[in-house]
């Protein structure tokens, strides 16, 4: 076992972070099936996977609820798991309409806000929404079911943590006090049907009508108004789910590949959790170029080469597009990616201190249930 | 064939719009891409501003000079960088419609309105976009100021977001200031003799998806102009299958001749995957391909994006829509 499932061990939860294109998804269901593997009862919840990772998971048609991933399909993988992995795809839209059907005091309140135009636009495509909800899941996976591990993979965001921040943003704002005050005239008059002017004399609202339109406001206002007796319940929660990210059952999973830009966010989201004391069990560097080289020193130029190839490969062309040339450039190029790779990824351990695992590029893509559990193995 | 790309790419050859927007799946190099563009249309003599979005700068660092900030910046001779950001754009657009820096600070800089613009639907991005967007039709003596405004757009699903923010206002928003803000911002993005957007992918699995269905949302979504499929650090073939049968079994053989073979099988596999990648991705979608080679380098430095340059500007020469552009003698 490597150093992150070691890291792991004891933990209940995994939460995977990094920037997008790293390859989150397929490390989290590669922890995922190493641990159900060893025996556990495992649960992977993934955000977009690629269609063949999801159709190895058997996660073809599902949103938003756990499946187990069926023994045949393991079989056929050559493997044996002590444990079951389940698997599960988050879908934001339902989760966000779960959260206020288990909040609204009735079904007509649920349904206003279901209509709500901010609230649409908030439940699908507000900044920090998809994050918040991938919380709020994994909260309520944590906390009513049985899993001895869930592995969070999370949402590529535009802003890194915006997943520890945007529930806190989101009822900031819902829940602004003095945005209701503002609002006030507005949500008294909410059943006669709301215009603008019933927004008072107040100047800042006015203005800010010349930018948005009046309907803007005035949905915005319902939904506020809608909102208000379940702020509680929403507050509760999120900072319920927030305490839940601090315990140490939680495992932190920092994520970048061995690009400079994508070092740099993943170093970015390391000292964010750390500044928030957040639980970090280890740092994964992916798609390593592996160092072929002994002693890492100069290549050999095709001259070198020439005796061996001429030795295994009778008839092969000398020249500068002969195969000893060829090899020779290869060789060359794939050593000068192993060092540019290999500085990102020491970078990487001198900043974080953290546990580290390089996972070498593999050869194929990771999208089968055999090459996760050869991933899985490396970390 | 040749008819076919040029029903894709109406208009004048990529460089000559005012307006490229590249985007693609995070970790793609939209950047890297972005600003070896700029490179390219620089030495063909134009003004190029390069804009990110509210991003942690990567342009202006790659081309050698300091980050911009919100007020474009000239990192080489012609060539500029600006890296919008929602609150700076913000204060300038209100400061357009309000016309009184008081009143734009009374109201905008209070805090509890920052709060509403954050749950407005789409209100920064539509700032935001507007500063690009104003930067490129802005004119100053005569000319505009920039001949070419290279946008290195968020990825995909935020790229998308931000550019169908004018049409979905034109859905929603009666009339006012902001619906004819609106109504310009729509009609230079759809113009495809101003703009055009160049999808930026790997050959690799995921970023071709998507990349296929960022195109699809480009026509469908946002009806925007397409010009481009940039096909991003491609292994070559470089040895054939024969060779790399022959290659694999003496991955185990004792330096110098071992390494060699394992280096080469493994750019081998890689290229073949690649291969079988771009393909799909041009079978899906029809607009000319530039394909950019795996540059090996140790450092992502100005050098390295020359490089990518040199592929850009010899690949947008083969394109028949800058080949046409070309034989009537180019731009002013």
């Amino acid at each position: 076992m490597g150093a992150i499932r070691d890291a792991l061990a004891g933990r209940r939860i995994a939460v995977l972070v990094g920037s997008g294109g790293v390859g989150k998804t397929s490390l989290a269901a590669a922890l995922a099936l190493g641990r159900a593997l060893e025996g556990g009862k495992v649960l992977v919840c993934t955000i977009d996977p690629a269609r063949r990772l999801a159709n190895a998971l058997g996660l073809a048609s599902l949103g938003n609820r756990e499946s187990r991933v069926p023994e045949e399909k393991l079989a056929l993988a050559g493997l044996a798991p002590g444990g079951q992995l389940f698997a599960m795809m988050l879908d934001v839209k339902r989760t966000w309409d779960d959260l206020v059907a288990r909040h609204a005091p009735d079904q007509a309140g649920r349904d206003r806000i279901y209509r709500n135009r901010v609230y649409q636009q908030l439940s699908s495509a507000l900044a920090g929404s998809q994050e918040y909800m991938a919380m709020e899941k994994l909260y309520e996976l944590a906390t009513e079911r049985d899993y001895d591990l869930i592995v969070l993979d999370t949402p590529p965001t535009a802003h890194a943590l915006d997943f520890l921040e945007a529930p806190g943003r989101l009822l900031d704002f819902l829940g602004n006090e003095t945005a209701q005050a503002l609002l006030a005239p507005a949500l008294s008059a909410g059943k006669l049907g709301l215009r603008l002017f019933h927004l008072g004399s107040s100047y800042v609202a006015k203005t800010l009508a010349r930018f948005t339109g009046t309907e803007v406001l005035t949905e915005l206002a319902e939904l506020m108004a809608s909102f208000q007796s379940m702020y509680d319940g929403f507050k509760n929660r999120a900072a319920a789910v927030r305490a839940l990210l601090a315990q140490p059952e939680v495992g932190f999973v920092v994520v970048s590949s061995a690009t400079p830009a994508s070092v740099d966010e993943g170093l970015y989201f390391f000292e964010r959790l750390r500044a928030d004391a957040m639980p970090i069990a280890g740092v994964v560097v992916n798609r390593v170029t592996p160092a072929l080289w002994p002693g890492g020193g100069p290549t050999p130029p095709a001259s070198a080469l020439a005796e061996a190839v001429a030795a295994h490969f009778p008839g092969a062309r000398p020249g500068p597009d002969g195969l000893a040339a060829r090899l020779a450039r290869t060789l060359e190029e794939h050593e000068t990616l192993a060092r540019a790779d290999a500085a990102e990824v020491s970078r990487m351990e001198r900043k974080t201190r953290a546990r580290l695992v390089a996972v070498p590029r593999l050869e194929r893509d990771v999208h089968d249930l055999a090459s996760l559990s050869r991933l899985a193995a490396r970390l | 064939m040749l008819a076919s790309l040029s029903s894709a790419v109406p208009g004048p050859a990529l460089l000559d719009r005012r307006l490229v927007v590249v985007t693609g799946k995070g970790g793609v190099g939209r950047s890297t891409i972005a600003a070896a563009l700029a490179l390219v249309a620089v030495r063909q003599g134009k003004r190029v501003l390069v804009c990110e979005v509210n991003a942690q700068e990567r342009v202006a660092p790659l081309l050698g000079g300091p980050p911009a900030g919100p007020s474009a910046r000239e990192v080489l001779a012609g060539l500029s960088t600006l890296n919008v950001t929602p609150r700076a754009a913000l204060r300038e657009y209100g400061l357009m419609v309000l016309r009184y820096r008081a009143i734009y600070d009374a109201v905008f800089e209070n805090r509890l309105v920052r709060f509403f613009l954050r749950a407005v639907p789409s209100l920064s991005e539509l700032v935001m976009l507007g500063k690009i967007l104003h930067e490129v039709r802005f004119e100053e003596g005569g000319r505009p100021r920039w001949d070419l405004v290279v946008l290195d757009a968020p990825a995909t699903g935020h790229a998308v977001q931000l550019l169908r923010v004018p049409r979905v206002l034109l859905d929603t928003v009666p009339p006012g200031p902001l619906r004819r803000d609106a109504q310009w911002m729509q009609a230079l993005l759809v113009d495809p003799a101003v703009t055009a957007v160049a999808v930026v992918t790997l050959p690799e699995e995921m970023p071709v998806n998507e990349a296929i269905d960022l195109d699809q949302a480009v026509r469908e979504v946002l009806g925007m102009p397409r010009g481009a499929l940039v096909v991003n650090a491609l292994p070559r073939e470089r040895f054939s299958a024969e060779e790399l049968g022959r290659l694999e079994a003496v991955r185990e053989a004792p330096p110098p001749l071992g390494p060699a073979a394992r280096a080469a099988w493994l750019q081998g596999v890689r290229a073949e995957l690649a291969m079988g990648y771009l393909a799909r991705a041009r079978a899906a979608i029809d607009l000319p391909t530039v394909e950019i080679p795996l540059i090996a380098r140790e450092a992502w430095d100005l050098k390295a994006v020359e490089e990518v340059a040199l592929w850009l500007e010899e690949a947008l020469a083969r394109h028949p829509a800058a080949a046409r552009a070309a034989s009537s003698g180019g731009p002013a």
